[in-house]
Parts: C-alpha cells; sequence; structure tokens
C-alpha cells in the first residue's frame, strides 16, 4: 500500500457555480492507475465522484481525464503523487465526465452495407493504420481547430478518411469534409501527440482527404496561389525585397576554428520574408565556429503543398532539394524553420542528416550569452514541438538568455497547415488565444523559433516576437560592444554576382 | 397501447434491447427493420460490455477444406457435450453469414491475401478458423455495429440501466431504468431482448468490464426466467497477475494461437505433462486447471502466475498480431518482446444463462435473450472466438425474433411500479453497508470457494456467506449511488446462482470440477443433463440413453 494525496476537479452544475479543484489523500496499490485511485477516492472519501470508466484496460475509450494537462487514459496511466486530474476540455456533464455522446452520433459509417466479397489486401492495409481509433476523444478535446471554428474534429476526419478509403462505401466524402471543416485544421500535430493509439491523422487522414479534395477541385483559392507560385518560382512566397539567397555567398567560412560543417535549408519564409533573421542566425553559428554551405539551387520544401493536398509536384521538389545538398557531399542538413524541418524530416526520404538550428546549437555547444534578466517565455512552434520532437533544446539555450523563464502551454498559433492564408479568421482567433496566454505569464517578450510563428503571433501578441537566434545575435553584439571587441562575426561575405 | 399514460418517464417502444454489446447491437439492428427500438445501455452505446475489449477473434467456417460440421463437433466436445445440439448447430451453420454481414458493413478484419480472410488457430479446434482484426477483433465488431447504429433511427438511451424487468402478469413487458442522476422510469415494449452479457464480475479475478455484473441473469430469475447451467464458469487460462489493480486483466489466446509457450518456474514446458497432443492450444478449463496445479504445487513465478513466452517469435511478427498486448504490457513495464509475461487463470465467462429455444426466446412470453446472457450454446466450456459468433448469430435471431412479434396490449399500473422501485430504492438510501463492502467480500469468497477447483464444503461456506451479505442492505450515500445498489444485489443474486448450480451437479464437467466427487463417466455419457434454476424450483436433469 501507498498513500498519495492529489487533486481533482470537481464540478457538480446543479450546485456549483464554478469548477473547483478538491485534494485527496487516499491510499492504493503498488503501479495503481489513476482509474484505481477514482475508485479509491469514491470508496475511501467521497462516493458521490463520478467519472467514466468500463473495460479498465485501454479498449473502450471511455475514461479519458486530463493528468496534469493532459489528456490520458485513466485505466492505463499510472497514478503519481501530487498529480492534477481534470475533465477533458469537453463540455462537462459533472466531475471528470464529460459531454461525448452526440459528438460520437456524427461520426459517419459505410454505406450502403451490401456484402460484395472481402477486402483487398491493399485495401486492408491504407485503413488499417487509421482504424484503431477507440473513440477516446482526446484528440478532439485538445484540438485548437475544434476549440475556435466549427470543426468537425481530428476523429471526425480520420473516420471519413477511413470511409474514403473503402472501396464498399460508394459515396463522395471529399466536398462533405470541406463543408465539416477540413482546411481549418493546422496541422499542429496536437492530436496525434495525445492520440492513445497514436493515430497520425494529420498526415493519413487530414492531408489525405485535402489530396481527394484537392483532385476535384476543392481546393481554396488562396492556396491555389501559393501552389501555382511554387510552380512557377520554386518558391511559395513572392519576391519583395533582397532574398537570403541572394546575399550570401555558397559558403561562409566561419571565423577562428572550424567545429562543424553543415549545409543550410533556408526555407521560403525566412529566404524571402524574414532574411534578416536567417541572416543573424548566420553570424551566430560564424562565431561559433560552424561552416555553412547554401547551394543556391534549392527550392520550397514543399510543405505548404503537402498540407494543402497538392501533391502533384512534390517529387519534382524533392529531386531538387535532395540533389543541390547530395551533390556537394553534405552530410549534415540545418533547416531553421521548423515546417521545413519537419518536411524534411518526415515527408522526405533523405540521405542526408536533417537538423534544426536548436538541435545544432545543442550538439555543438554554443559560446554562453549574456544573460538578462528580462522575463521571457516560449512558444512552441507545433512543427518543431510534435513534427520534430524538439521541446528541450530551445529552453535550455533560453535559460542562458534570461533568468526568468516563464512556460507558457503549448498551443498552436493558428499559422499551420495553409490555415493562415486559408482560413484568416480560425488563425486570427488561435493568434487572440495566444495573446491571452502570453499575457497571462507576464512576460516581456516571447520568443520561438518559427518563421510562421514569428509572423502570427507578432501581429497578435502585445509584446515583441523573437527568433532565439536573434536574441543570441543580440546578446553577442552587447558583449562585443561591452568588451569594445569586434571579430567581424557579422560582417557576412556577399554573393559574388557570377 | 392502452393503459399507460406517457409521463415524462416513460418510453414506448416496439422493441426494447438491454445492453449494447455485440449482441445487443445486432439485436436492435435487426429489431429496427420491423417496429420502432430503443437500444438501453448502461455505458456509452457500444463502449460498455466485453465485445469491445474481445481480442482473440470470430469463430467461423470460410475455408473449402474445413465444415461446419467439424466445427460443431469441435464445440460439442469443448463444451463436454452439455450443448444444446440444436443452438450448437446453429452457432456453427449461421456464423459464416453473420460474419458477411460484419463485412458488408465495413468491419475490417485482417485479410491472409485478396479478398480471402485470415484465421488463426484456436485452442481446442481442428481448424484454423478464428477470424481477426489483429488483437483488437471486438473493438472491430463494435466499431463496424455502431456505425450501423447511427445510420439507422434507433433509439439510443444510454448510461441507464435496467434494474428490473417490467411484468405485465407473467409477460415481460419492458423495463425499469435507473439513469446516471438516479432517476427513474419505465420503457415499455412488445418485445424485450436481454443483451446485458456475462457476469463474471463476482470473482475476485476477472477479465470482465466494470458492466460484467451478470444484471441480465438476475433480472431474468427475479422475473421468472429459467436459468441452465450457472455453475458453468469459465476461467480463462492467461489473466495478468502483477500489477495487483490490473490482476485478472486478459491476455488473450491469440498469444498461444501465435506460438506463445507456458513454462513453470523451473523452465519446464509443463503443457506436456497435461495435454501432450494439444499442448498450450488445449480447452481452456484443461489449461486453466493446469496452470493453477503448477501454482498450487509451488512451481509458480514471481508474483503468483506462471509465464507466458513469445520471445522466440519475431519482434515484427508480435508488433503486427498482438499489438494490444504489446501495448498494454509496456505500460507495466514489461516488454514482450524480450521477457515473458506472467500469467495466472481469470473467471472468463459464463457459459449458463437464460434458457433459449432456437428463436432465442426465453421461457417467459415477450423476453428474448442472446449473448452471453443466454445458456445452452456453449455447454460446459466455451471455445475461444465462439461467443463472438455466437453474439451475432443469436442476436440477429433475438432481433428478428423480437421484431415479428405481434404488438400487445398493456395492463401494467405504471405509477404502481414506479411506486414499488422507489420504495426499493429509498431502502438502498437507508441502507447500512457501503456497496463496495459488499462487492469484496463476495468476490473473495467467491474465488476461494466457487473457482476452478470446488467441493460441497466449500460451496456450503460460500453460500453461507453471500447469505448474509444478502441480508445487508447496501447503502446509497447518494441518489447517483443507487445504480451500483442494484448492482451488488444482482451480483449477489448471480452468485446464488452459480454456487447453486455448482452443488446440484455433483460431476466434473468441462469447466466445474468437483474435487470431492469421483465419477466412473466421460462427458460423453454423463448421466446429467442441464441444471435448471427458477424461482420456482431447481434440479439437475437426467440424460435419457446415458449409461
Ligand atoms: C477480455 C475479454 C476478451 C474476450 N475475447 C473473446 C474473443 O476473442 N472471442 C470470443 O469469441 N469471445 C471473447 N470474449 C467473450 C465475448 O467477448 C463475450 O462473451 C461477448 O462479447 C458478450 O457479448 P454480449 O453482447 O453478450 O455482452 P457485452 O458485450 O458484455 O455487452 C453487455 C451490454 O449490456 C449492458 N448492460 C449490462 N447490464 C445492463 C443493465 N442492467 N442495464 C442496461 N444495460 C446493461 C452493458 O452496458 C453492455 O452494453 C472475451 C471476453 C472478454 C471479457
Ligand atoms: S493537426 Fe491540430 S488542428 Fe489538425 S486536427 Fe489535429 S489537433 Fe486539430
Ligand atoms: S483518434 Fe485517438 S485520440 Fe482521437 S478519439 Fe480516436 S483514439 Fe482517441
Ligand atoms: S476504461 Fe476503457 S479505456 Fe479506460
Amino acid at each position: 500500500m501507498n498513500t498519495i494525496t492529489f487533486t481533482i476537479e470537481r464540478f457538480d452544475p446543479e450546485t456549483d457555480p464554478a469548477p473547483h479543484t478538491e485534494t485527496y489523500t487516499v491510499d492504493i496499490n503498488e503501479g495503481a492507475r489513476v482509474l484505481d485511485t477514482l475508485h479509491a477516492v469514491r470508496e475511501q472519501c467521497d462516493p458521490s465522484l463520478t467519472y467514466r470508466y468500463c473495460c479498465g484496460s485501454g479498449q473502450c475509450g471511455s475514461c479519458t481525464v486530463q493528468v496534469n494537462g493532459e489528456p490520458v487514459l485513466a485505466c492505463m496511466h499510472e497514478a503519481c503523487d501530487g498529480m492534477a486530474v481534470a475533465p477533458l476540455n469537453l463540455p462537462v456533464e459533472r466531475d471528470l465526465k464529460v459531454e461525448m455522446k452526440s459528438y460520437l452520433q456524427d461520426l459517419t459509417g459505410i454505406t450502403p452495407g451490401i456484402f460484395t466479397g472481402y477486402l483487398t489486401v491493399e485495401a486492408n492495409e491504407a485503413i488499417r493504420p487509421i482504424r484503431d481509433c477507440i473513440e477516446c476523444l482526446a484528440c478532439v478535446s485538445e484540438c485548437p481547430a475544434v476549440a475556435v471554428t466549427a470543426f468537425a474534429g481530428p476523429t471526425a476526419m480520420r473516420q471519413e478518411m477511413r470511409i474514403a478509403l473503402d472501396p464498399r462505401d460508394d459515396r463522395d466524402r471529399a466536398s462533405l469534409t470541406v463543408d465539416e471543416g477540413l482546411f481549418t485544421c493546422t496541422t499542429c500535430q496536437r492530436c496525434l501527440e495525445v492520440c492513445p493509439k497514436h493515430i497520425e491523422i494529420p498526415g493519413k487522414a487530414i492531408e489525405k482527404l485535402r489530396e481527394i479534395a484537392h483532385r476535384e477541385g476543392l481546393t481554396l483559392p488562396k492556396h491555389q496561389t501559393v501552389a501555382d507560385m511554387v510552380r512557377a518560382t520554386g518558391r511559395g512566397v513572392d519576391r519583395i525585397m533582397p532574398t537570403v539567397l541572394e546575399q550570401v555567398p555558397e559558403v561562409i567560412e566561419p571565423v577562428g576554428k572550424v567545429r562543424g560543417e553543415v549545409g543550410f535549408f533556408v526555407g521560403c519564409m525566412y529566404n524571402g520574408r524574414l532574411p534578416d533573421t536567417a541572416l543573424k542566425m548566420l553570424a551566430v553559428l560564424r562565431r561559433n565556429g560552424i561552416r555553412v554551405i547554401i547551394p543556391p539551387e534549392q527550392v520550397c520544401c514543399g510543405s505548404p503543398l503537402i498540407r494543402t493536398g497538392q501533391t502533384e509536384f512534390i517529387r519534382e521538389l524533392k529531386r531538387i532539394n535532395i540533389g543541390c545538398f547530395t551533390k556537394r557531399g553534405i552530410e549534415t542538413v540545418l533547416t531553421m524553420c521548423a515546417g521545413c524541418g519537419s518536411t524534411l524530416k518526415n515527408d522526405y526520404d533523405t540521405p542526408y542528416r536533417v537538423i534544426d538550428i536548436n538541435e545544432l546549437m545543442t550538439e555543438y555547444g554554443i559560446e554562453p550569452p549574456v544573460s538578462s534578466s528580462i522575463p521571457m517565455t516560449y512558444h512552441d512552434p507545433c512543427h518543431l514541438r510534435r513534427g520534430q520532437g524538439v521541446t528541450e533544446e530551445p529552453r535550455a539555450i533560453l535559460r542562458m538568455l534570461t533568468d526568468d523563464f516563464r512556460e507558457m502551454p503549448a498551443r498552436c498559433c493558428g499559422a499551420g497547415g495553409g490555415v493562415r492564408s486559408g482560413m484568416a479568421e480560425v488563425a486570427a482567433d488561435l493568434g487572440r488565444d495566444r495573446r491571452e496566454a502570453i499575457a497571462e505569464t507576464g512576460a516581456a517578450a516571447i520568443v520561438t523559433s518559427c518563421p510562421f510563428c514569428e509572423f502570427h503571433i507578432g501581429e497578435h501578441s502585445a509584446v515583441p516576437v523573437i527568433n532565439i537566434t536573434t536574441l543570441l545575435f543580440e546578446s553577442y553584439e552587447k558583449r562585443d560592444e561591452e568588451s569594445g571587441e569586434d571579430s567581424g562575426w557579422k560582417d557576412l561575405p556577399c554573393r559574388e554576382e557570377e | 397501447m392502452v393503459n399507460i399514460m406517457p409521463g415524462d418517464h416513460v418510453t414506448d417502444c416496439h422493441v426494447l434491447v438491454i445492453g449494447s454489446g455485440g449482441a445487443g447491437c445486432r439485436a436492435a439492428l435487426e429489431a429496427s427493420q420491423y417496429g420502432e427500438t430503443v437500444l438501453l445501455s448502461r455505458t456509452l452505446t457500444g463502449k460498455g460490455g466485453c465485445t469491445v475489449m474481445a481480442e482473440g477473434g470470430y469463430n467461423a467456417v470460410l475455408a473449402e477444406e474445413d465444415s461446419t460440421g467439424l466445427h460443431f463437433e469441435d464445440t460439442m466436445r469443448g463444451g463436454a457435450y452439455l450443448n444444446d445440439p440444436e443452438l450448437a448447430d446453429i452457432l456453427v451453420t449461421e456464423s459464416p453469414d453473420r460474419f458477411r454481414d460484419l463485412t458488408a458493413w465495413g468491419s475490417v478484419f485482417d485479410v491472409e491475401e485478396d479478398c480471402v480472410p485470415a484465421q488463426r488457430p484456436f485452442g481446442g479446434q481442428r481448424f484454423n478458423r478464428t477470424c481477426y482484426a489483429g488483437d483488437r477483433s471486438g473493438h472491430e465488431m463494435i466499431a463496424t455495429l455502431t456505425e450501423q447504429i447511427r445510420n439507422t433511427g434507433i433509439r439510443q438511451m444510454q448510461e441507464t440501466s435496467a434494474i428490473d424487468l417490467l411484468m405485465d402478469g407473467r409477460r415481460v413487458a419492458g423495463a425499469v431504468t435507473l439513469d446516471g442522476d438516479g432517476t427513474l422510469g419505465v420503457i415499455t415494449a412488445d418485445a424485450t431482448i436481454l443483451a446485458t452479457g456475462g457476469g463474471t464480475r463476482c470473482y475476485d479475478i476477472s477479465t470482465n468490464c466494470a458492466a460484467g455484473t451478470g444484471d441480465g441473469f438476475a433480472l431474468g430469475y427475479r422475473a421468472g426466467a429459467t436459468l441452465i447451467d450457472m455453475e458453468m464458469v469459465q476461467f480463462h487460462p492467461t489473466g495478468a497477475v502483477y500489477p495487483p489493480d490490473s490482476r485478472g486483466r486478459l491476455i488473450t489466446e491469440a498469444v498461444r494461437g501465435e506460438g506463445g509457450v507456458l513454462k513453470n518456474s523451473l523452465g519446464e514446458r509443463f503443457m506436456e505433462r497435461y495435454d501432450t497432443e494439444r499442448m498450450e492450444l488445449s480447452t481452456r478449463d484443461v489449461v486453466s486447471r493446469s496452470i493453477a496445479t503448477e501454482i498450487l504445487e509451488g512451481r509458480g513465478s514471481e508474483h503468483g502466475g506462471v509465464y507466458l513466452d513469445v520471445t522466440h517469435l519475431p519482434a515484427a511478427e508480435i508488433e503486427r498480431r498482438l499489438p494490444i498486448m504489446l501495448e498494454q504490457f509496456l505500460q507495466f513495464g514489461v516488454d514482450i518482446r524480450i521477457q515473458p509475461m506472467e500469467v495466472a487463470p481469470t473467471a472468463h465467462h459464463l457459459m449458463g444463462g437464460l434458457k433459449i429455444n432456437p428463436d432465442a426466446a426465453t421461457t417467459l412470453p415477450g423476453l428474448y435473450a442472446c449473448g452471453e446472457v443466454a445458456g445452452g450454446i456453449h455447454g460446459a466450456n466455451r471455445l475461444g472466438g465462439n461467443a463472438l459468433a455466437d453474439t451475432q448469430v443469436f442476436g440477429k435471431r433475438a432481433g428478428e425474433a423480437a421484431g415479428k412479434a405481434p404488438a400487445i396490449t398493456l395492463q401494467v399500473d405504471i405509477d404502481e411500479v414506479l411506486a414499488t422501485e422507489a420504495a426499493r430504492c429509498d431502502a438502498y438510501c437507508r441502507g447500512t453497508t457501503p456497496p463496495h463492502e459488499i462487492t469484496r467480500e463476495l468476490k473473495h469468497a467467491m474465488w476461494d470457494n466457487a473457482g476452478i477447483f470446488r467441493t460441497k464444503a466449500g460451496l456450503k461456506e460460500v453460500e453461507a456467506t453471500v447469505s448474509r451479505l444478502q441480508n445487508l442492505v447496501p447503502k446509497a450515500a447518494d441518489r447517483r449511488m443507487l445504480n451500483e445498489c442494484c448492482t451488488v444485489t444482482n451480483m449477489l443474486t448471480v452468485a446464488r446462482l452459480i454456487i447453486h448450480g455448482a452443488l446440484l451437479r455433483e460431476e466434473s464437467r468441462g469447466a466445474h470440477v468437483r474435487q470431492d466427487i469421483t465419477q466412473d463417466w466421460t462427458p460423453a455419457d454423463s448421466p446429467f443433463g442441464h441444471t435448471v434454476q427458477s424461482l420456482f424450483g431447481t434440479a439437475i436433469e437426467e440424460r435419457r440413453g446415458a449409461a
């Protein structure tokens, strides 16, 4: 027997004006799950505690609750002292029990339902990966698009795709899913992160449904424009200022000893919209001994096309982007855009290693910056946190930059998945959510590591948004100013006209 | 219908289906073709019950080389010839068609090659005839059935329990319900189908879900229906033993079907001593007793089980064919790709239940039963994979028969019924003992004395315990606990039925072992037939023509 103390968010709509937190201390067995502790509370403290469960073995999807802010199956997640248990972000019926019926009722099924034989291996293999859903609604409760707009939600999209893949169904699902909000998903991957069955809804359902929608001519006009631009220019943004690739030479040698060498995949946003940020990053690497090779023929990674289902010339983009680095013998390719990094890592099959700037700086180590005491918070870019699993590296760097680092909940800013361009109101709503979260931390600056987030949060936040490498740049600059030294690290060589 | 003022708490329909597991969902789909159908469940539709947890698969004769005759023989032999042969014949004959229904409705069972369902070997069968969807076969069925239900006009009443059948004289005319808030209601119906599933939750160690409390057996019994073979409790050989709160959780037979081997603490593959021919894939009764014997004789594992080992299989195969097992064990810190599992028997399935005819009609007019709550199909021991088939075959039959039932004119005083039930609830509100205290004691007593090995003395002892517990009034500290109090009452009734059956059956047969009795007959020529229990008396049938 162990004794644990933990909290539960309680709410009785009949008597309570608002949810409140109660603390309980109970005796439990070794290895007890969260569900066992809820049983213990009912038996030892308060028999009126209400929660849902049935199978006790992770198969029925009834028991999902939040533990320390993350949705988990109560019957499978191990209980721990000090945990905070709360209901999912869905309408609460009572205590930990949330409304699920109406959502489940709307999930679609096969029609017409006549036996015409068994499935082929191919159809079976295609459907399987998105079939395991236990309808626990963890994904729905965490989906940022569901929170701000009339989006049917991740598992509904999963189910639509599952039906679309099924030769037994004879309906056209794609146009329907567009009405259900197919284009409001930011591809933030939060649904995948919380799914107890690890179902890859963004990649295996949303983007695939968007592909079908695209084939049927249902692509949003704004998304179409981006695709046309990539086809014509190799870039997803138009030229409104001198780009990075126009300014830098193919090789940038570091000042001092060479500690490492990487190829740099610039990405459309840094190349054409935020070139200064990219140039400052290059200066930071220059000061830290990293040789950077920048093949000028590189093009858009294709992310804006893949996320929106416009995949017909992705192969050509991949060929160019893989070839330009391999022909130079580059073994590691650096990205500083979270979206490009995630795309190169997950949608490409690259012969070289792809590394995010935060990973690179952690791997090689950097000159410690001058620390400040400005309160700062960090926004996790979805494609960095969930797309690449990079969460600790930027935080560690940030803690070197300020002794007042403040966390805020990791949620999508709304810029991804073509939502910013195609569904501006949805993106704006999510951006405003971020503004509030930032304000709550009381931070004077918000640091991030993704051009889309920088741009989008910048429009909504009351405090400045700064790229993490820019912050390093400024800190080194300050050190130089104070010491009066200058190794010339900031003076990047210029591209020679050929 | 007349004589009823449909008030706030009265719902009227043609067919009421109680329970939304595999059997109830199938029955509702069928019944809804004939008239307004209500699907009542104590949980969310489909999410409650044991069907969604079923892992291993669904038995159906699909291959040319297999035959329903062979399936029938396997089923009868597995059931120690206590099965009702007519029901067993229907099961094996119709199971393939019902599998095709599921396919038509969108189920995604594994295929061996293009358009050929994959089938795995399961214990006690001479042919690989268990269709599966990885190790989430029951989930696949429920997903398919609930998708269809959402497409129909079936009215789902969820998170509401049936606490009694509604009686119109001797005829069943619906049910009295209690919702999560403790509000009573009445559903009136021309025909009522019990599909409430199994009830091994009255044992300390059980595979069943929280709804596996055997409500349907108790509801039927209280209404006057006849139940048969209630002593026939299947102990699944492989339940988890660790951590303590997860004891009993099923380790699917598919683990052995895929090649898993059982070993004791000495590393011996001990099944050699008990069934050299079939080894790990012997019938469940045999494997359970073998494991229990190994443990009792001191050759058990660290946490009081034996080892079940798949580490000799390629990791990729384990990942593909047993994903749920892999995932569940990982959550508890065991990687079955490189470590053996620890397992011990766990109370799994009630073969007995309400006596039904081929139309799934019980002995009470207006009442049908299908799925685990019905008895007779599996005899003294069920073959793995036959229960899922059973839910579909008899679910359809029950739905059809109930759907075709004529409309009736009721003569029930609903107010009086509600007043009686309200009095029962009030008694619980003034009760004396927290329900969980009663169930805790019940579960241990049942496990100790009505478990795998039984004796008259032990059964008498547990009978006394149950009697004592039945005299306590479970206390509802809050109206929301009324349901739990009803459930406890039902569990005690089920326990009593099991014990009585076990006392009545003075022989060892299938899953039922009486250590205090020596017998000189084999199951095939046993002098006994079904044990029969109802409000009106109990007996064991003599078998005509037996030695
Ligand atoms: C872990 C596990 C694995 C299994 N694996 C297999 C397998 O691989 N192959 C196989 O053939 N069999 C298997 N079985 C057995 C099989 O799953 C069950 O026998 C079968 O699913 C029972 O189906 P059912 O529809 O009768 O009941 P269930 O699926 O148990 O459904 C019962 C329903 O009744 C409802 N209910 C109960 N009481 C009330 C009430 N008072 N009021 C209202 N509603 C009520 C519940 O909410 C639920 O919806 C397994 C069983 C378990 C426990
Ligand atoms: S990727 Fe994000 S926005 Fe899209 S469905 Fe999943 S959680 Fe919702
Ligand atoms: S997709 Fe995953 S998270 Fe969403 S409902 Fe299904 S199982 Fe739960
Ligand atoms: S209780 Fe079924 S998934 Fe947790």
